[in-house]
């Protein structure tokens, strides 16, 4: 069983209560999207948080239809302040 | 990769960003220095806490820094920002454009700043003088809405002050 581990950042971190979420991932999660639907259904408090937030690989931004990063590991970015 | 160069848990030393010594092309130096505030929509703050996504973001601002210089036509653009405890007065975010006119020099100075605030994945957690905190979230870096919610850039507690 693969695994995927996701690192979490700001305010996701604190409704977390972790700097890390490790999910166990079917054959069936190939992109960035299924990865964040299976860990919106293990963590249905984090889901609305999970819209917003971009996702990274290592210093560069993935998108929901690419494929799962090789390492299997995704950094869950929140909005920032802006102003 | 090193990003402490960018992104400074140390407080940001602005002198030797200015770079008077080179580009004697240039006659204008704009800067912009960005301190805490003590206040945010009607609360008392009394500190803020910056946590960075450090590879992305430093990879952002000098995204930024190289976007300035060719759109603008300046030599030299430096942004440097804080994380870590910061009070207030302190010195969250520097930005430095050197410019053969002052004109240039501003207009590529307030680009800079504004493109590092709103795509940089760099947090600002306040803490209130009431003993409360919250991360102030006003823009989305993700770009992959898809076209129902492309519109809802949310900008809600955006403050441009």
């Amino acid at each position: 069983m693969k695994h995927v581990v996701f690192e979490l950042f700001a305010n996701l971190r604190k409704l977390a209560g972790t700097e890390e979420l490790r999910v166990e991932a079917g054959d069936a999660v190939l992109s960035v999207g299924d990865a964040l639907t299976l860990l919106a259904r293990e963590r249905p408090e984090l889901a609305a948080s999970l819209e917003r937030c971009a996702c990274v690989s290592g210093d560069t931004i993935v998108r929901r239809v690419d494929a799962l990063p090789a390492d299997g590991r995704i950094a869950l970015l929140p909005p920032v302040a802006g102003g | 990769m090193s990003f402490d160069d960018v992104i400074s848990a140390e407080p940001i030393a602005v002198e030797p960003l200015l770079a008077l010594d080179e580009y004697p092309e240039c006659g204008g130096l704009a800067m912009f220095v960005g301190t805490v505030r003590d206040h945010h929509e009607g609360r008392a703050v009394s500190r803020l806490a910056y946590t960075a996504h450090g590879p992305l973001a430093a990879k952002i601002i000098r995204e930024v820094e190289a976007t300035t210089r060719a759109r603008f036509g300046v030599p030299y653009c430096r942004v440097r920002h804080r994380v870590g405890e910061l009070g207030i007065g302190d010195v969250a975010i520097v930005c430095v454009v050197r410019a053969p006119h002052r004109a240039e020099a501003f207009e590529a100075c307030r680009y800079a700043v504004d493109a590092v605030k709103h795509g940089a994945p760099i947090w600002k957690e306040e803490f209130y003088v009431d003993g409360t905190s919250a991360f102030v979230e006003g823009c989305c870096i993700r770009d992959d809405f898809d076209d129902h919610a492309a519109h809802d850039h949310s900008h809600t507690s955006h403050d441009h002050a």
